[in-house]
């Protein structure tokens, strides 16, 4: 043991001399093998824009769905299958982050694509990528047969969780914690056809949810979602449900698997300009008190939130060795102390990372609270509407609604 | 233009002026280099722990022991061919180290033998590496088999290693061989 313990400081000595072979012994070449990784993302680049820009087509010009079912079959074959979702533009977000925060990761070209182009596709067009590119969402939509609303007071509550997601992802990546969104990735164990138990099983009851409901996970968990909505709803171009009249038939909204409709509505009692007013400048006032409120609770967790953190776990494990010298040393604390590790000097570490987390801390909460002052003033925003219309925040562009709107039948 | 379009206007440039400055800004950043892309272990940093067989999200870890045969000492008494408490120097299970029987070993001259890893059958375990570390040279050392690597945005084994020994390497290094260094 104490031999085993002097030697993992690493230093390979050599204990034996280098063997002089008198019999012409030759060392034998040996081969690792390296994917040719940079064709492949260069592939992905390809098809991600390929595609994207045939559910472009197929939306705006051809006015199919047929194409962007086809588009989400290959999705998963491709993208999910074959390529294993790894990465994908949903965990980008965290390696964006990271390289944001730590000027020591050098985020590859390809994931910066991946993460940049569908916010691009977004802005220009809307959510180009979730319709029939995103491996996860298309999986969802391939099998979605029945559409179950839910209330409209329980969609928009849970429509919080992907910003509060967003929100845990961005201080656990910038710390270089851990990747949330991949650790808890449900699809992946399906596309590896294996891995972790609980997440295959959480994978496949969503599945089993997108049956009735559509998309569950796009509408309720997908931060990256939650970040395209925003662009699509600012988006250059919007689509339509028809180009001719409506007729107020209400069978798009019906069709719609994600609640992406707005219904015709007249205030029934009009309210005063006045009032209207000063409930948008409560509102107005209330959104930094919100902000600020979500950045002083969460912040004030800071430390315990720091506990995801390797390093300030095993200062932890270390406190606990301390206290109680006679538990089984852990694996962590069994390696800290073999490789002669300073106690002092890892305080200090965890000090600049709790330091750190303070900080993401208080911005993840700031976000937080931005949101839910935002979906506030939003909801406060009440717009008279004569026809069905599509809320391009919510539309991930299926195109289910072109089939079953009567007058796009119309000849 | 009415107030609802004036400010739709004005959201679409902020966003699309944030894409830019993001996009601008992480370009600068990568410039230059092939960026971490791959997911590699660092042998000198590597303490054998165990966790390479059991943390990888592959059934079969794709952690494989790599040998530096110009860095073994080619012994009759391999510390991670043989248990350190060997009586018989036979190919007997009890006697071997490996678990899985992926170390074979071949005969050149009085009195060295040539090792040689079966990476099909290698588990990752890291058990030869301890003993081939804590008593020889170091030649066997574990490394990521990136054929088989699945590259997961974030590997589950650098989550909970104990010595923080795998990082993300670049394209041209994707393997950290101890012959090189």
């Amino acid at each position: 043991m104490v031999l085993a313990l002097q030697s993992l400081g690493g230093i390979a000595e050599a204990r034996f001399p280098k063997p002089d072979f008198t019999s012409g012994y030759q060392y034998p070449d040996i081969f690792h093998g390296v994917p040719y990784e940079q064709l492949w993302n260069i592939l992905d680049i390809i098809l991600l824009v390929g595609m994207m820009g045939a559910v472009v087509w197929a939306a705006y010009k051809k006015r199919s769905r047929a194409v962007i079912y086809s588009t989400s079959i290959i999705s998963v074959l491709y993208f999910g299958f074959f390529r294993s979702g790894c990465v994908c533009s949903v965990g980008s977000i965290q390696n964006v982050i990271l390289a944001l925060a730590d000027p020591t990761y050098h985020l590859p070209w390809y994931v910066l694509l991946i993460f940049i182009l569908p916010i691009l596709f977004a802005l220009l067009f809307g959510r180009v990528f979730c319709s029939g590119v995103c491996p996860l969402g298309a999986l969802q939509e391939l099998i979605n047969v029945r559409n179950f609303r839910l209330s409209r007071a329980v969609s928009a509550t849970l429509s919080l969780i992907p910003w509060i997601y967003l929100a845990f992802t961005i201080i656990y990546a910038a710390t270089r914690s851990q990747f949330l969104i991949c650790r808890f990735d449900p699809f992946v164990g399906i596309f590896r056809l294996g891995g972790d138990m609980g997440m295959i099983g959480f994978g496949i009851a969503l599945l089993i949810l997108s049956l009735f409901i559509g998309r569950p996970f796009c509408q309720f968990l997908c931060p990256y979602g939650a970040l395209l909505s925003v662009f699509s709803a600012l988006s250059w171009k919007k689509l339509e449900i028809t180009k001719k009249d409506c007729i107020n038939c209400a069978l798009c909204d019906k069709s719609c698997p994600v609640d992406a409709i707005r219904q015709p509505q007249q205030s029934k009692a009009k309210e005063t300009r006045s009032a209207g007013v000063k409930r948008i400048i409560l509102f107005a006032v209330l959104l930094p008190v919100f902000t600020f409120l979500g950045a002083v609770l969460l912040g004030q967790n800071s430390d315990a939130l720091s506990r995801a953190h390797k390093d300030v776990y095993l200062y932890e494990l270390l406190m606990e060795q301390q206290a109680h010298p006679d538990i089984e040393e852990p694996l962590e604390v069994e390696t800290f102390n073999a490789l002669g590790g300073n106690v002092e000097e890892l305080k200090e570490k965890v000090d600049d990372i709790q330091h750190q987390y303070s900080l993401y801390a208080h911005l993840a909460g700031a976000l937080i609270g931005f949101v839910i002052g935002f979906k506030l003033l939003k909801l406060s925003l009440k717009r008279s509407r004569k026809t069905y219309e599509i809320d391009s925040a919510r539309c991930t562009m299926c195109g289910k609604c072109f089939n079953y709107c009567p007058q796009n039948l119309k000849k | 233009m009415d107030r609802r379009d004036f400010l739709r206007t004005c959201g679409s440039l902020l966003a699309g002026g944030a894409i830019l400055a993001t996009g601008g800004l992480l370009t600068t950043k990568s410039k230059g280099k092939s960026g971490d892309v791959f997911w590699q272990i660092d042998p000198f940093a590597c303490t054998q722990c165990g966790r390479c067989e059991t943390d990888c999200v592959l059934p079969v870890s794709a952690v494989k022991c790599f040998h530096a045969n110009k860095v073994c000492g080619y012994c009759d008494l391999c510390g991670g061919y043989y248990r350190p408490s060997v009586k018989d120097l036979n190919t007997a299970a009890e006697n071997l180290m490996c678990p899985t029987g992926a170390i074979t070993r071949k005969f050149v001259e009085e009195p060295y033998f040539e090792y040689t890893i079966d990476e099909s059958l290698c588990n990752g375990c890291g058990k030869c590496v301890k003993g081939c570390t804590s008593f020889g040279n170091g030649s066997l050392f574990l490394q990521i088999q990136q054929d088989l690597c699945q590259q997961c945005n974030e590997c589950k084994i650098a989550r909970v290693c104990p010595s923080d020994a795998i990082k993300r390497v670049s394209y041209d290094e994707a393997y950290k061989l101890k012959d090189h260094a």
